[in-house]
This record gives C-alpha cells, structure tokens and sequence, in this order.
C-alpha cells in the first residue's frame, strides 16, 4: 500500500521548454480520437496558467464552503459511526487527517470517504446545475492525497486548486450528456454517478498521470458508480458521496499502478453500456484539450449554489418564500406565529416524490420535506443548522402547521434546480390569504451569496470543532490558496 | 481469468459470497462451523437467484450492467448478515447499504478490470453487513422500489418463509454451469462445436491440414462484447468467440495456457481468424438457457458442420464429480503444496460436519514451495 507518493516525472516539455506540439508528435502517433480519449488527454494536459481568475475565485470560495461543512459534519452521529468502522478496517498507512478530529489519522482511502461523509452528513454541501453536489466529491479525495504526498514535495496551492478544479469540470461535462442529468433526479443519485469520475480525474490530474492512465482513471471509477436515489433522505445519503470520493481516488491510483478497463468507457457503444449504463438518454462529446489560447471550465459560466441551511436545495425556495410570510405575520401580530391562526398552507412546488414528506420522522427525512421547511420558515423566520434536532422536529406547534399543508404540482414548475420557483400560500383564520413566492433564494448561482455571507457560514460552522484562531487561519489560507507554495499549510489547520 | 462458475438468470454468483464469508470466517470469535458457513454462502447464492427473477431483462445475457457487480454485492451482504448474525432489520440495512454499491457498467467486461466486479461485489457487501452491524442504515423498502434502477423491468415479490412448506432453494432446482476454460461461457458451446468439426475433418480426409479451410462461418446470439474478431489482449481473447473457435481448431483443446499473449499472436491463429464471419440467426437466443453455435467450416473438399446445444458443464450436463474435482486440482496445485490441495478436497467433501471452519483457511495458506511453483506457475 502507497504510503507516500511519488511524484511523477513533469512532462518533458515543461521542463526543456520544447514545442509541445513537436512532443506530442515524438510520444503518440496520432490515435484515433474517442471521447473517452479526449478526457484523459484533457485531463493530462491542463496547466495550472488555465485557471481563469473567475474560476480561482468561485472555487476556493467552494473549497472554504466545503472545508466548513466537512468540520461540522464532524459533530454527526453518521460521521462517527463511519470513523469507527474505518478505524476498525485497521488500514496500515493512517497518515491522512479527519475533518474536526485532532490525533485522528486513517489512510488515504479512509480518510476520504470519513472526510466525505463528514462533507454531505447534514446536506449542507453545495450545489450545481445540472444537479449534483461537486465539491464533496473532490475535496476530501484530493486532500488525502496531498497528505500521502512527502513533507518537503507538497504540491503548491495552485496545483491543488487545479485538481480540484478538473474534478469539478469533469463532472460538468459529463452530466452535459444527458437532457436526463438536467432536471431533478429520479434513478441514480447523481454525486454517486459523476462525483466518483469527478473524484478520479482530480486525483490522476494530481498524480500527473499520463493521457492514458487518466482515460483508465476515469473507466476503472465508472464500474464503482451509480447508487439508486432510494438511499438518499436515510442516513446513508451521506456514503454516495464519500464512496464517490473513497473510490474515485482508488480508481486513480489503481489506473497508476497500470490497472486497464475499457478505452471506451465515455463512448456510445450500441449493444454495451459504458458509462451510459447510468442514463436513459445520452449524447456523449470530445472534450477539447486546453490549447494556447487556454480552456473555459464551466465554473466560469455556471456558478455554484451554496446552501444556507443543511437540507436539499428544494428547500430553500420554499423557505424563503415562507419566511417572508414570516415577517408579514409577526409584523401584524405579537411577534410570534401562532399556529391558531392558520388554517390553511397551500405549497406550489415542482414534483418529485424523495423531497414530498408530510411529516418526516428523522433529521435526514426533515432535510428532504418540503412540508418541514416552509413551516419551520413560517414559525420562525428561518431555517438552521438547530431546525433539525430531534425537539425542533417534534415541537408541538410544528406537527400542528404541518397537518395543514396541502402540495400543489403546478404544471409551470419544473423539476429543475435552475426554472423551478417555490410559492407558500397561507390561509388565516379570519379569512385572510397571504402568498409569497421565491424563484431564486438567497445563495443560488443566479443570486449567490456574498463573501460576507459564506464566510459567515463557514465560521459558524468551523467555530464548532476549531478554535478561532485555526478558523481565521483557514479563511486566510483559502484565500490565498493560489499563491500557497506549499499546501500542507492548509491540511495543518483541518483538525 | 473467467473460470468461475455461471447460473441462470446469468451472473457469477459464489465469486462474489465465497471471499466473503471466508474473510469474516477467519475473523470472527465465535468460530462458525463448516455448516455456518456453508448455510452462510447459500444465503448468498439464494438471495441473487431471487433478486434476478425480479426482471425479465436479468434471463438475458446483459447489455448495460454487469451482473455480478449488480445482485453479488446483494449477496455478499446477505451472506455476511447471515454469518454475523444480525437481526431482520440490521439484514435489510446491510442489503440497503450494498444497493449503493452495486451496478458496473459492461463495458467494462472483456478488460483487466473485470475481475474488480466480483472483488468489489465481495468487499462492498461484507462491508455492508458490517456497518448495518454498527447501526448505519438504508431504505427499508429498497427492494421495493430503489433497486429496480438497475433493470428496465423491475417486479419484486416477497420471500418465502423459510420455515413453511413452501421454501425451496432455488440451487435445488437450477444448478450452476461450471466452466472448463477459462473464457466466458458463451465460448464453451463455440469449442464444443469447433472440437466436434474438427474431429469430423480429421475423420473425411487422410492427411487433413488446417491452411485447407477456406472459410469458417460461426453462427451465435447477438451479443456484442463477446463478438471480437481480432483480441488483442487475454481479456478480450476470453470474450471472443472468433478466438476460441479458432484456438479449439488449431489446437485441438482449448486451456488455461490458450490465452498466452504469445499463443494470441501466433501467425496461424491469426491467419484462421482473418477467415472467420459471425452470423446471429434469429433463433438464437442471447440466453445461456436457450443459446446454441452452429460452426460451417469450408474445405478445398467441401462443408462440414457440427453443432452444440449443451456443453459439457452446462448446468444440463453437469461435470461428473471426478472432472470437478480434476479441474480443482490442477487448478489449486498451481499455488498450493498436495497436502493444501487434498486438505482442501477433504475439508469440503465434509464441511457439514467440520466443527471449525477455519481450518478450511488453515489449508488455503499451504503453499508450495517457490522452487515447486516455478514449474507450475502459469502467466496470468
């Protein structure tokens, strides 16, 4: 078993300055080009002098939102119960740091999937369109393979800030293929599909493999993807994403050591499912190489949308909507919203069954409640991190406004985190109706948060497991993360 | 190298159970006895029998998802619960957990990475069984609906109470196919049928040369990852039934050392396969239940033809005991010294009665000697 990494030999041309196209010429003979190819010479080639500013900026504002999800996901029971059964499978080489867990190493592998599962515990991770939640995916895979990498041969900042992006534009493009990928899902869980070839292709762009073993990277992951949406809302939601992390990066290190799978596992091939195996329709496209001119990541053109409160995405329109009602409410009354005064909860919301709960019996069946959020928005004002324990989910006045709720499926909003709106009708007592309607809550990539406010988020949520000084540390170091010569500096402060 | 056993509806079931149970076997206090783990590995069996009856499309050779990675790791956890002991609902957890982890695309068949399905199908659902164990858990109803994403028909129906009268083990009924090459199992009909052609041609003419075939017409389902005029690599020699016809007429047998990378590249082999045409008559079904081969050959002298229905080791001409036991033999003595292969025999013959089936481990680790394995040893 790996226990340090070494890093591959930098491409010939970087370090002769020889034209590169001249190399190209000398290594392959031109081979015929298949998408699958394509990915693994994209992957292989990109520099770091590719990341636009644009994107260096959204992405270590998604790897400050993901470090700060993964530490308070720390504090789950789920995340224990995983950390205990890893540190039970006894892997040899624990060199990699847990989320919020100081003195707790675990191998790379391991520390991957615990730092994954700790990242997606309470749903609080981010989230893309087409749908799924990237980050999550990535981040702990490639921070455990920067902490195998020797003391002194650390990659920099922006080679890490490099992988992490190829894993996130991976994941873009692939979901690209599918009209299916575009709206909410209904059959596989979607980090489980793209994170894990997402989570791959970080970790063999961190390991320089060659085009080859990167194309091998990426068709060893398909085989470990792909798990059924039923999971999702049950306490191992959060292993789709840590499995992705966890297998994406075996995959790569498998593909290293020189394990080969299908060169056309991206392909079409009519009578054998590759990657299509996971979508009912799907169109697959040559991804270009990065040329002089550079590569537009995808990042550049669709933002990422980050939660304000731990639960799924469907929720925070329904919530905005309803603390707006919120606010009329207490400003007409006694400050409180009395569930006496309402008679009636009307919700206009897209239709998809694993987010419709009426009355939700677990924290994990809360996130995924349409019902749940609009009335604890209505009762409070808002929905947090605390509107998930098990007293704020059975409080009386709840259950109450729950039993009033009715959904609506208007045939206008889609299933589709980028046209679907959220609208809360309140029928009163005496007679009055209220409505509110939200088409884009505050964090979503058409309305993104302020780095005022994710920088909020982050230190309420690191400010649980770390001490100040470690969380302001952190913000300065993901800050700076490109001009970080050395990214153990980062590592040092995750536990 | 493709050698382990097949069932139908089609999937390699005990590679996916046996690791399994041997691992948690060797681990576990309470010290299970043979017949534990052999009630254990059934379970395994049991349950994938059970899930691909849920689906008209699992009766065919696959297209999208590779079976083992699909129902194997169902298996695994169901077999892993069972030796661990967990209660009803830690068992249905284990099974939800394992549906996160099942479904390997196809494409994948036919390269190096194969192999992974069935080893990720074993270690994803004893890890399954293991985290139900410490009280992680799924959908309790993921059988009901979630694990119908892997199939484009999906009808579930419930288990039997294994107490009544009416419980059968599906093993009861359908036996396993065990397989004589190492190669997928639609090859074995192939080389049957090319064995028999041959042994035709040998009969017709005096001195019968291989350079007088003039064309080989093979006629097989459709199926397209198994259709594979020139391989390139052993894997997909394995899967190719062009390769396999024309090994069997070359060579007169078809065995582990046929799938050398320098038996792959021989001119003769070569020039054969440059004469070989698939054709899928209609009435050739992509099952392993129904599927035939029909081999033409045409001579300088004329055509003859040889056709197999069944081969043998097809779960309707079983191996005889001591053909199994042969293929074991030669088989483990590649690795393990005679008193490890004949305690194996031993061992298993009598498992029901074995008090501590660790000792079956205790056998599985006496190799030869390195200076014996070099004359065994064989490239894989």
């Amino acid at each position: 078993m790996i226990s340090t990494l070494q890093k591959t030999v930098k491409p010939l041309w970087a370090v002769r300055g020889l034209h590169k196209s001249a190399m190209e010429v000398l290594k392959h003979p031109a081979p015929e080009e298949t998408v699958t190819s394509s990915f693994g010479k994209f992957i292989s080639e990109i520099k770091p002098h590719h990341l636009s500013p644009k994107v260096l900026h959204r992405s270590k504002r998604m790897v400050l939102d993901s470090i700060g999800v993964g530490l308070i996901g720390s504090t789950t029971e789920v995340f224990e119960l995983a950390l205990q059964h890893c540190q039970h499978m006894y892997a040899p080489d624990d060199i990699c740091s847990v989320y919020g867990r100081k003195d707790t190493k675990l191998s790379p592998t391991l520390a991957a999937f615990v730092n994954g599962v700790a990242t997606h515990s309470m749903d609080f991770d981010d989230t893309w369109h087409p749908a799924t939640h990237p980050s999550g995916a990535v981040l702990p895979a490639v921070l455990a393979l920067s902490d195998m990498t020797p003391f002194n041969h650390k990659p920099n900042g922006l080679d890490f800030l490099l992988a992490f992006n190829v894993g996130i534009e991976i994941q873009g493009r692939l979901m690209r293929f599918s009209n299916e990928a575009h709206n909410i899902p209904k059959r596989f869980h979607p980090p489980s599909v793209v994170g894990t070839m997402g989570s791959a292709a970080a970790c063999a762009r961190f390991l320089s493999l060659d085009a080859s073993q990167c194309s091998h990277a990426l068709a060893i992951a398909a085989s470990l993807s792909g798990a059924p949406m039923a999971n999702a809302a049950t306490q191992s939601k959060p292993l789709h994403i840590a499995n992705a992390s966890r297998l994406g990066l075996e995959a790569a290190l498998l593909a290293s050591r020189g394990l080969e799978a299908s060169p056309l596992i991206l392909d079409a091939v009519a009578g054998v499912s590759g990657f299509s195996a996971f979508y009912e329709d799907y169109v697959p496209q040559l991804l270009e190489s990065p040329s002089d001119d550079g590569h537009v990541f995808l990042l550049e053109e669709q933002d990422m949308g980050f939660k304000r409160f731990p639960a799924h995405l469907g929720m925070h329109w329904v919530a905005d909507a309803a603390a707006s009602l919120h606010k009329l409410l207490v400003g007409v009354g006694t400050g409180t919203v009395s569930p006496a005064n309402i008679k009636d909860i009307q919700l206009r919301v897209p239709k998809s069954k694993y987010i419709n709960r009426p009355f939700p019996e677990s924290e994990h069946e809360a996130r995924h409640s349409f019902q749940f959020n609009a009335c604890s928005a209505l009762l409070d004002g808002e929905v947090t991190v605390q509107s998930f324990t098990p007293a704020a989910i059975s409080r009386p006045e709840l259950l109450a406004l729950l039993s009033r709720v009715r959904l609506e499926h208007p045939d206008d909003n889609p299933a589709n985190f980028n046209s679907m709106y959220g609208e809360v009708q309140v029928t009163l007592v005496g007679g009055d109706v209220l409505k509110a309607r939200c088409d884009t809550f505050y964090g979503h990539w058409r309305n993104p948060l302020t780095n005022e406010s994710l920088t909020k988020k982050f230190r309420n949520n690191a400010g649980v497991v770390l001490p100040s000084e470690k969380v302001e540390l952190l913000i300065d170091v993901v800050e700076e993360l490109d001009r970080i010569g050395d990214c153990g500096v980062l590592l040092l402060q995750l536990q | 190298m493709d050698f382990d056993d097949t069932w139908h509806p089609a999937t390699h079931p005990s590679g996916a159970v046996l690791p399994a149970v041997l691992a948690l076997a060797e681990t576990l206090p309470s010290r299970p006895s043979g017949l534990d783990l052999l009630l254990a590995f059934n379970i395994g069996i049991e349950v994938q029998g059970r899930l691909m009856r849920f689906s008209t499309e699992a009766y065919n050779i696959p297209e999208r998802f590779h079976p083992p990675s699909v129902v194997g790791v169902m298996g695994s956890a169901a077999a892993s619960a069972k030796l661990l002991g967990l209660s009803p609902t830690q068992c249905t957890h284990a099974l939800a957990i394992a549906a996160s982890s099942a479904g390997a695309p196809l494409a994948n068949a036919a390269t190096q990475t194969k192999p992974l399905h069935i080893g990720n199908a074993a270690c994803r659902g004893l890890e399954a069984a293991q985290l139900a164990q410490i009280g992680l858990e799924g959908n309790p109803a993921i059988l009901d609906c979630g694990f119908g994403v892997y199939y484009k028909d999906y009808s579930p129906s419930k288990f039997v109470d294994s107490s009544s009268s009416g419980f059968k083990w599906i093993l009861e009924d359908q036996n396993v196919a065990v397989k004589s090459i190492p190669a997928h199992l639609g090859m074995h009909w192939v080389v049957d049928a090319a064995l028999a052609a041959r042994r035709k041609l040998e009969k017709t003419a005096a001195n019968f040369d291989l350079c007088q075939i003039r064309h080989i017409t093979l006629r097989v389902p459709p199926s397209k990852y198994i259709n594979c005029p020139l391989p390139d690599t052993e894997h997909q020699a394995r899967h190719s039934f062009q390769f396999n016809a024309c090994s069997a007429l070359l060579d007169n047998k078809v065995t582990v050392d046929s799938f050398s990378e320098a038996q792959l590249k021989r001119p003769a082999l070569r020039e054969l396969l440059s004469k070989v045409t698939l054709e899928t008559p209609e009435d050739n079904h992509p099952s392993f239940d129904k599927m035939y081969c029909d081999i033409e050959i045409e001579t300088h002298q004329g055509v003859v033809t040889a056709k197999c229905d069944t081969f043998y080791g097809h779960w309707r001409k079983p191996l005889s005991h001591k053909d199994l036991v042969d293929k074991f033999s030669v088989n483990a003595s590649s690795v393990l010294s005679t008193e490890g292969v004949e305690g194996v025999i031993d061992v298993i013959d009598n498992i029901e009665k074995v008090g501590e089936c660790s000792i079956l481990n205790a056998y599985l680790t006496m190799t030869s000697t390195p200076h014996q394995q070099l004359y065994r040893k064989r490239n894989i």
